[in-house]
């Protein structure tokens, strides 16, 4: 080894952990930059739209951060089990229904649900509070049932999970002492979810699911997805983990809830029922089952396709033809079409980085031909 | 490749998903022989079997039976060109009776003379099966069922039967009769492929044998020569006890 | 007069249960061979009911005609509806064709609604449906005991077919296992397609009498009939075809006992209570009452 290349190792070896002080600085860009690119995506649109301050697009923007904190808490059973849960948008209905019920007045409860149990009626919390609780009953209620229905598998598993959703959709419809029966819930007074607070809910759910997915459970969770027999064998415990987080995701589903309750101000059980879960599942599908940013990106892709759609419907209806419902069959259509060529969604699964995102632009393709180049001419000499 | 090959694998590699199972196998079936394939367990016997027989898409490599490229064909195309896999574990339908799973194995054949003809012989091979026609399969005996699997293969008058372990989990008066009936289909000029763990008694009526190893062949050629190595026998074949041939 | 009341709730029972156990066989045959839990069946009963509207309300056609092309377009729309949407996914798991099944649902029910109209239409029903009649002074409509001879001839046929038919039998073989079966030189392809046939020909059966008892059709009536068929496979065992027949006569059953002992209060909650039952089913017994030859997969 002569002189000349010695030397040039050294600086190698010099330069080399300098280069790594760096990437460890921004370690964070290898675990969590998806977290700060995902919320710093939906704080500048938002702050975008606030500024715009248009209420149409405002109100677009709330709705659809509210589905977003919907489809993450479905991604987080989903993506990480590998199970679908038919049952989901029965907790976002619970959720719904009682954070209305605690955040509600006594006088607005006797004027517009006269048949609701007396207790109910002077249960009155603040907003914030109200949301929280309406989250817990919903996690509650998903804790006394979960246990014995997280051993199924299967075609066994959908059937029973879609069983129970219809037990929630009818107890909803039907329990008039709580949630009017199946006339409309009115809430009264103004819309307590604003764009910021739908924003603030939404980054505090994009933390916990993401940090979900990458703590030990999340990681349990996934071994037992890609291989159950071989996560058992490792002596992981199917049933806990799963029964975590599908408690997990029936608290953030009842959030979502109390959001949009706190949002539309007028609900029915109808409103938690099978075109939800069908928009929920049509956003993890497309964007991605597999990943948090699957589950953002499949929901900002499809609210603005939905939004398109609706309008030139709207333009269609009334320039006399009958298009309504035509949105579903388009939405329903893209799912079947990435179903079968890209089942993975527009993510393929995989998560968002500053890796991926250096990777795919110009002059970070640039750098990284440049070093493989180095490498090779080294490898030459 | 001469007009006497009835089957020749050529580099074939098969993978469960991301794992590996078979590294470029080579091998041949000439008409009329008898082959046996010896290897531990996980060696990737039944993974070739499942291959050749269609219920495995190889990833590349080439099968080629009765003169045709067939690598990625679907099984029921090559049950019809004349092939038979009598599968690991025998899978025989538990709920249809005997004369149900013997029909299922003629599939495509008319039920006419010929038929009843071929059954009759089956049954001067296994009487058993005559005296429980139309008990259901999944209450036979274990060596019942074997014998049952085995007639549902060769009711198809396959031009190739390939049996996965025919042996397995048979007490040994059992494993004698299904050796028996091997030498005998043997004598009726059938071409077999056996996948045998009684590696021993395996060689012992074999014209050719391979031994697999990791997804690959270890040895070919004469099953006297594979048994002389003590070698390979003793690390691959476990050959110590049932040393009786 | 006791003995009278105990004959009417034979004849409901029986009457639903025949009904439903033709819902849930058209659900256990698809079930069985490709392991489907096909959501889109409801809406192969739609199909059947809006042809049953068009020619009985467009045409002159005799009744039996009509029935007859009623049936043929379940028969059609189940065949097609697999060749379309479900061979594509013949390798790929069972959650993405469930959630096709499910995409599917949504696709006919949108085009009901855009192509013929968001309301329910009142579809024609021969008189003698209706007509009815006295048996030891229980009066029932006739429909009612058609509806029982008609699964009476239907079931009889069907077993004579699954029985002594090569098809059949390798049916029944490719239901226990489609690997073997597929080795055994059963293709692939036919089974499947014999079975959304099968499966549609029993919703086209199925509308007959469902649009008779409602009088109507409309974009979204197939949920009823799919839950129903839901229940009762999964009371009678998704594995077996004799299973589910049972599983439509015990939800009948078991539906009609509630309707007469639950307290008005309550009784809007039935379904509730049913599908509580369901959940209790699956989780102790998750092989129904009768179970196949096919081990559900189970874990934990
Ligand atoms: N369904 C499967 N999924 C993943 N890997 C598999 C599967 N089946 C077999 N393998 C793996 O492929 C390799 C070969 O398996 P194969 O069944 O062919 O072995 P074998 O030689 O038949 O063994 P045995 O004597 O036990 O039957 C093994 O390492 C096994 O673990
Ligand atoms: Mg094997």
């Amino acid at each position: 080894m002569n002189l000349a290349k010695k030397l040039s190792n050294q600086q190698e070896n010099i330069k080399q952990p300098a280069a790594k002080d760096i990437s460890q600085y921004f370690d964070f860009s290898r675990k969590s930059s998806t977290v700060v690119i995902l919320i710093a995506i939906l704080v500048v649109i938002g702050y975008f739209i606030w500024w715009l301050n248009i209420p149409f697009i405002e109100d677009i923007f709330t709705a659809g951060t509210i589905t977003l904190i919907m489809t993450l808490g479905f991604q987080l059973f989903m993506g990480n089990s590998g199970i679908l849960n038919w049952s989901y948008v029965g907790y976002v209905g619970i959720g719904a229904f009682a954070s209305a019920i605690f955040s509600m007045t006594p006088a607005v409860k006797t004027m517009q649900i006269p048949t609701m149990y007396p207790f109910l009626i002077n249960l009155h919390l603040p907003f914030p509070v109200a949301l929280l609780a309406g989250a817990l009953v919903a996690m509650t209620v998903a804790a006394i049932i979960a246990w014995p229905l997280m051993r199924l598998s299967d075609a066994v598993g959908a059937i029973t999970q879609f069983a129970l959703l219809i037990v929630i959709n009818v107890m909803l419809s039907q329990w008039s002492q709580v949630t009017n029966g199946p006339r409309t819930f009115t809430l009264g007074g103004k819309r307590l979810t604003t764009l910021w607070v739908a924003l603030g809910v939404a980054v505090l759910v994009i933390i916990a699911v993401y940090y979900f997915k990458e703590s030990s459970l999340g990681l349990k969770l996934r071994a037992t997805r890609d291989d159950r027999y071989a996560a058992r064998s490792s002596g992981i415990n199917f049933v806990a983990v799963r029964y975590c987080a599908y408690v997990a995701s029936a608290f953030i589903g009842g959030l979502a809830g109390g959001l949009y309750s706190h949002y539309i101000l007028s609900i029915t059980a109808a409103s938690f029922y099978m075109s939800e879960l069908f928009m929920i599942l049509s956003m993890v599908v497309i964007g991605g089952s597999m990943s948090v940013s699957g589950a953002f990106f499949g929901t900002l892709l499809v609210t603005l396709l939905r939004q398109f759609l609706r309008q030139v419907e709207l333009f269609l209806t009334r320039s006399g033809f009958e298009a309504s419902g035509s949105t579903e069959i388009v939405v329903a259509v893209l799912m079947i079409i990435f179903l079968i060529w890209q089942a993975d969604g527009i993510t393929g699964g995989r998560e968002l980085s500053w890796r991926s995102i250096k990777r795919r632009l110009p002059s970070g393709s640039k750098k990284r031909n440049k070093v493989l180049k180095n490498k090779k001419q080294e490898e030459k000499a | 490749m001469n007009n006497n090959t009835i089957l020749q694998v050529s580099d074939l590699y098969v993978a469960y998903g991301s794992i590996q199972a078979l590294h470029g196998v080579c091998m041949e079936v000439h008409k009329g022989e008898l082959v046996s394939i010896c290897g531990v367990n996980g060696a990737g016997k039944s993974t070739v079997l499942k291959a050749i027989a269609g219920v495995l898409k190889p990833r590349s490599g080439s099968i080629r039976f009765k003169g045709k490229e067939v690598a990625g064909s679907k099984p029921e195309q090559l049950h019809k060109m004349g092939m038979a896999l009598v599968p690991e574990g025998r899978d025989i339908f538990p709920s249809l009776t005997v004369e149900e799973n013997l029909r299922i194995g003629a599939f495509g054949r008319r039920l006419d003379k010929s038929y009843a003809a071929d059954l009759e012989d089956l049954f001067s091979l296994f009487p058993i099966l005559k005296e429980r026609y139309h008990q259901a399969g999944g209450l036979l005996s274990g060596g019942e069922q074997q014998m049952l699997a085995i007639a549902r293969g060769l009711i198809s008058n396959p031009d190739l039967l390939m049996l996965d372990e025919p042996s397995l989990g048979l007490s040994p008066a059992l494993v004698d009769q299904i050796f028996e009936l091997i030498i005998e289909l043997k004598s009726r000029n059938i071409t077999i492929l056996l996948v045998e763990q009684n590696a021993q008694r395996a060689l012992g009526i074999a014209d050719r044998a391979y031994l697999f190893s990791n997804g690959r062949i270890e040895y070919s050629g004469r099953p006297q020569e594979l048994m002389d190595n003590v070698d390979i026998t003793s690390v691959y074949l476990g050959g110590q006890n049932g040393g009786d041939v | 007069m006791n003995a009278q009341i105990l004959l009417e709730f034979a004849i409901n029972v029986l009457s639903m249960g025949s009904l439903y156990a033709l819902i849930s066989l058209g659900l256990v045959f698809v079930f069985g061979i490709c392991k489907l839990v096909n959501y889109a069946y409801g809406e192969f009963i739609t199909v059947s009911a809006y042809v049953l509207y068009f020619l009985g309300v467009f045409t002159g056609l005799p009744w039996l005609l009509v029935f007859l092309f009623g049936i043929l377009a379940g028969v059609a729309v189940g065949f097609f509806s697999e060749l379309v949407a479900f061979r594509p996914f013949r390798e790929r798991s069972l959650d993405a064709l469930l959630v096709t099944s499910f995409a599917v649902s949504v696709i006919l029910q949108r085009l009901f609604q855009l192509g013929i109209s968001p309301r329910s239409k009142a579809v024609p029903v021969p008189a003698f449906f209706n007509m009815n009649i006295q048996i030891l002074g229980v009066i029932t409509p006739l429909r009612n005991l058609l509806i029982i001879g008609t699964t009476v001839v239907l079931l009889t046929v069907l077993v004579l077919i699954m029985k002594y038919t090569t098809l059949g039998v390798a049916m029944r073989g490719a239901s226990e296992n489609f690997v073997t079966a597929r080795l055994m030189g059963v293709p692939a392809n036919l089974m499947i397609s014999v079975a959304f046939i099968i499966s549609g020909f029993l919703a086209g059966v199925v509308a007959i009498f469902w649009s008779a008892r409602t009088g109507s059709v409309e974009p979204m009536m197939g949920g009823t009939p799919l839950l129903i068929g839901f229940i009762a496979v999964v009371i009678g065992g998704m594995h077996s075809l004799p299973g589910s027949v049972v599983g439509g006569y015990v939800y009948a059953f078991i539906s009609n006992v509630l309707s007469l002992t639950l307290p008005s209060s309550l009784l809007s909650f039935r379904d509730a209570f049913m599908f509580a039952i369901v959940i209790a089913f699956l989780v102790l017994k998750p092989e129904g009452l009768l179970r196949g030859n096919y081990q559900e997969e189970r874990v934990g």
